[in-house]
């Protein structure tokens, strides 16, 4: 569960990147996000994840209100979510499998559970072949794939994918969007970032619209795609 | 934490070093010779205090008393002596004694004392041991203070070069100690910045799947501790053979050894364990100090 009362943040430059925005995204929703370059969608990513505070209003994000949480609570906080970035961010020297099982040892997972749980997510975003890899073995739809199941693999309350189509083939984002509403339908909520309209005109839901720091548009829309 | 969890910060921290190890030889190496320079200069000191203190247990102070003290009044002088603040022992030395140890050792003059014939031409005296060498100016200057004094003789000039040896050796040590702990650590935070930066990635990951501030900075922290500590095994080990080969060198040289005597030279088996101790805690310690101090710069979180 998101939610956002009345938001600013204005960054110590003077720039006011979001300006009085309010919305609710509730549990189990997908959600885009669109909007122009500089239009405020990373700050408001970095809001939820409490790497930046709020000027003004209040933050909820999956039961916390960030700006009473205590900076050694903010592991907590990014426990109940999954990340997603437009340039993948894989570390290079690590395979597949332990591109994600990193994640589980850093938040000191059970030996145990790593072993099972890792495996399954591969066999969730269908890689099973690639365990082994290499991120420079993949394709740029593969390695997306991968930081998806990264995201995942925490088993967290919401996913953030900010612009996940953003370095790969059109082609193939339709793919990654379609991964990421089975995970939404297995319960878990999604907001996604993007530039891409046509993306959005397909998929359909919900879309909120942010311009210069304002939600301008925030609606519900059929898509062309009826799944 | 779980022990799965250790051990995989420990991994980390054993794999930084691996990855970053040109980096992490160079501050092996400047902690080495640091860890050399103290560790060499804080055993010159310790034997140099230690030579100098067996030649100052030698030096006393006489006090010779008037010619014509009663009995009373000289026992009465030696227990007053006895009470004055920095006076460690105090033992009487009759004019009769000094009178056949000077006739002893100036046998050939034999016919200089004949003249005298039982005349004594000398005084009794008190031979006093000052337990600080550094206070005995105001020592005489308490004594001084007592009647029946006649004169006292005082090692000065010698005390105050040992005193102003053991003053500017401190100070040196003090710098040189100061200098190259903050020139290692320098030098190992900035280790820590090249593993730091060669690692930004995964701690920017790190950061956003919600490991703890602590988990993020263990591994960097035991990556200093394990330079610092093969460091300090390895200054141990050329500190031993240096120390010892010193020694062994001193003790043929007999002409040198009479006059700082042999027994004023630390053995290396008598302090190995302080010097292992030092070595591998201090090398330890301050890789570990110069990383933590980095991560906090570098690490952001
Ligand atoms: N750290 C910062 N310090 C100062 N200003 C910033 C900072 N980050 C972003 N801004 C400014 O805030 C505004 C919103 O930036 P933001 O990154 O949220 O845009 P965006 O919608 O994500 O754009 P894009 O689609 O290009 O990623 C922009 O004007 C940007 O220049
Ligand atoms: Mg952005």
């Amino acid at each position: 569960m998101v939610e956002l009362k009345d938001v600013s943040v204005t960054y110590s430059s003077g720039v006011d990147a979001l300006n009085h925005v309010s919305l609710k995204i509730n549990d189990g929703d997908f959600a885009f996000v669109v909007g122009s370059s500089g239009a405020g969608k990373s700050t408001m990513i970095k809001l939820l994840l409490k790497e930046i505070d709020a000027t003004e209003g209040k933050v909820m994000v999956n039961g916390y209100n960030l700006s009473k949480l205590k900076r050694n609570k903010i592991p907590e906080l990014r426990r109940t979510i999954g990340i997603v970035f437009q340039d993948f961010r894989l570390i290079p020297t690590m395979t597949v499998y332990d591109n994600i099982a990193f994640v589980l040892r850093v938040i000191d997972a059970p030996t145990k559970y790593i072993r099972k749980r890792v495996p399954y997510v591969i066999s969730l975003v269908g890689l099973q072949a690639k365990t082994n890899s290499y991120p420079t073995e993949l394709s740029g739809g593969e390695k997306q794939r991968v930081a998806i199941a990264r995201a995942l693999v925490n088993d967290p309350k919401l996913i953030i994918a900010d612009e996940p189509t953003g370095n790969i083939d059109p082609e193939l984002s339709y793919e990654i969007v379609d991964l990421l509403k089975g995970i939404n339908e297995c319960g878990t909520t999604v907001l996604m970032v993007t530039h891409e309209h046509d993306l959005v005109r397909h998929f359909g839901g919900r879309i909120i619209n942010i311009v210069d720091g304002e939600v301008v548009y925030d609606e519900i829309l059929g898509g062309t795609d009826e799944d | 934490m779980k022990i799965s969890g250790i051990k995989y910060l420990v991994g980390q921290g054993v794999d930084n070093v691996w990855k970053n190890r040109m980096m992490a030889f160079a501050s092996f190496c400047v902690l080495l010779v640091s860890l050399l320079l103290v560790g060499i200069s804080v055993l010159a000191y310790w034997n140099a205090t230690s030579i100098i203190g067996g030649v100052e247990s030698k030096n006393e102070v006489i006090v010779y008393l008037e010619d014509n003290t009663t009995d009373e009044e000289i026992s009465q002088i030696g227990n007053d002596l006895r009470t004055v603040p920095n006076v460690a022992e105090v033992l009487f030395y009759s004019k009769e004694e000094a009178y056949a140890s000077l006739k002893q050792s100036m046998a050939d003059y034999q016919v200089l004392f004949e003249s005298l014939g039982d005349d004594n031409p000398l005084v009794d005296a008190y031979r006093i041991r000052v337990e600080d060498i550094g206070q005995i100016t105001n020592t005489i200057a308490v004594i001084r203070t007592f009647d029946h004094i006649y004169s006292i003789r005082a090692p000065y000039d010698f005390v105050n070069i040992l005193v102003q040896l053991r003053k500017i050796l401190m100070w040196v040590m003090g710098a040189l100690v100061l200098a190259m702990v903050i020139v290692s650590m320098v030098i190992i935070s900035n280790t820590t910045k090249a593993s730091v930066y060669s690692r930004r990635e995964e701690i920017q990951i790190m950061k956003y799947v919600g490991a703890t501030d602590a988990f993020i900075r263990f591994p960097f922290f035991i990556e200093g501790m394990i330079t610092g500590f093969f460091a300090g095994l390895l200054a141990l080990g050329i500190t031993w053979l240096v120390y010892t080969s010193v020694v062994n060198t001193l003790e043929e040289q007999s002409a040198l050894l009479s006059i700082i005597g042999m027994g004023n030279i630390i053995r290396f088996s008598d302090i190995y364990l302080q010097v292992a101790g030092c070595y591998i805690f201090g090398g330890a310690m301050i890789g570990a100090l110069g990383s933590s101090i980095s991560i906090r710069k570098y690490i952001n979180v």
